[in-house]
């Protein structure tokens, strides 16, 4: 269970990182790709599109390294859930658009079809890894096992062996 | 430093039985008293938390970076303030004088926009001379991200200076018809100046206006106030503020049912 602490947070990481990336060259885009959901004012717009994709590398950053992982993992169950709500509100609304999540955004061209389907399936499985880590934020390799002592761990490790070999049985 | 913390736990616990034979948990560490490990429990939690308080500062920092690293993309603000091409205003660049206004966004970047420039030119040169709409060109930096050099802001800007000279239409179909490819560096400053030819532009403050890219913050602001209007791609037609396909016919069919 340790290592899917690990992995989760890599993948996260991955994605955040490789998201945030594509986007900070273009910011302008970026708050054209937030505008084109039709569901924030302008101005407000613009702060979350200006905003997000570096949050988005510092979250991919503290989940790289491990650092306050359960904060990161809150974060980014967070943003989950908004992209998830946002990708839904579009489709429902029938507009076509780029979701943006990897740079690019607005309107798609005539001879290119949504797949709000795929992204927010996407989405889902992203926030079920937050969400494994929200609860189990201490994994292999992590930088908050270096200076705090997993509560689990100080004392009964009677239940953290009950955990292993259910996951163990799971698996 | 996971596998050194662990294996003694697991090793004191395989010694148990053989101690203490079933007897509870707490008994086996007798060194280490209830309290203490109360205690210990306490520095986690509160170390947990200051680690968490310092990761919140990091993605408030962030976001101000991102905020910062916007403002500092886009084009001086003091440039701002410089008057619109000749024939434009704030939102784009007017042709004609007809009662239906229609209205063109357009990125010199987007291989549709001149697809639509192939079907379409005619269309609206037509509505131009017959008096029946007047053109509003709005020429967009949505690409930018499409070329090495930001090609998609700076021949728009180039437009506007072929706009100052009083031919936007003529340079606007020079750049389709050198439109670069994706992923491309675009045409050089000096190819755009070049193009002056191609269009008939023989103003010699056309060169100095697309090197020193004198309608840059123009194009910003024209970008941004499509962007507000609703604008997510490019082409985007609208004849009167509606909407329309990009295509001559529903163009004509929607200016002729709005005069």
């Amino acid at each position: 269970m340790r290592w899917t602490g690990l992995a989760a947070r890599l993948v996260l990481a991955g994605v955040f990182l490789a998201a945030g990336g594509a986007k900070v060259g273009d910011l302008a885009a970026s708050v054209r790709a937030v505008h084109a959901y039709d569901l924030l004012p302008y101005t407000a717009s613009k702060v979350v599109g200006a905003t997000l994709p570096f949050v988005e590398i510092a979250v991919g950053l503290l989940l790289l390294v491990g650092f306050a992982t359960r904060l990161a993992a809150a974060v980014s169950a967070a943003l989950m859930l908004v992209f998830v709500g946002g990708i839904a509100s579009v489709w429902a609304r029938g507009l076509r658009i780029d979701c943006g999540c990897f740079g690019g955004g607005g309107e798609l061209a005539a001879d290119r079809s949504p797949s709000y389907g795929w992204e927010i399936a996407r989405d889902v499985a992203l926030l079920a890894m937050a969400g494994y880590l929200l609860f189990r934020p201490a994994g292999r390799f992590a930088l908050d096992n270096a200076f705090i002592p997993e509560e689990d761990d100080d004392g009964d490790d009677e239940e953290e062996a009950d955990q292993e070999s259910a996951v163990g049985s799971a698996g | 430093m996971v596998t050194t913390r662990k294996k003694p736990i697991k090793s004191q616990r395989s010694a148990r039985p053989a101690e203490s034979g079933g007897k509870a948990a707490g008994a086996k560490r007798p060194a280490r008293s209830v309290m203490a490990r109360q205690l210990a429990r306490e520095r986690a939690r509160r170390r947990a938390w200051i680690a968490a308080g310092i990761a919140a500062v990091l993605l408030v920092v962030a976001g101000f970076a991102g905020w910062y690293a916007y403002q500092s993309q886009r084009p001086d603000k003091a440039a701002a303030s410089a008057p619109p091409p000749a024939g434009a205003d704030a939102a784009g660049v007017r042709v004609g004088t007809g009662p239906v206004t229609v209205d063109v966004y357009l990125d010199f970047m987007c291989p549709h926009c001149r697809d639509f420039e192939d079907k379409a030119a005619d269309t609206l040169a037509k509505l131009v001379s017959d008096g029946a709409a007047t053109l509003v060109y709005h020429p967009l930096a949505f690409l930018d991200s499409a070329s090495s050099t930001k090609y998609s802001s700076r021949s728009a800007a180039a437009s506007g200076c072929a706009a100052d000279a009083g031919t936007f239409v003529e340079y606007a179909a020079a750049l389709y018809a050198q439109q670069p490819a994706e992923g491309s560096a675009g045409l050089s400053e000096t190819q755009l100046v070049n193009l002056a030819s191609v269009a008939g532009i023989t103003d010699p403050a056309f060169e100095q206006c697309v090197r020193t890219d004198k309608h840059l913050a123009w194009v910003d602001g024209v970008t941004e106030q499509a962007v507000k209007k609703g604008v997510r791609g490019t082409p985007t037609i609208m004849v009167n503020g509606q909407a329309v396909d990009a295509d001559p016919q529903a163009i004509t069919d929607a200016v002729a049912k709005a005069s």
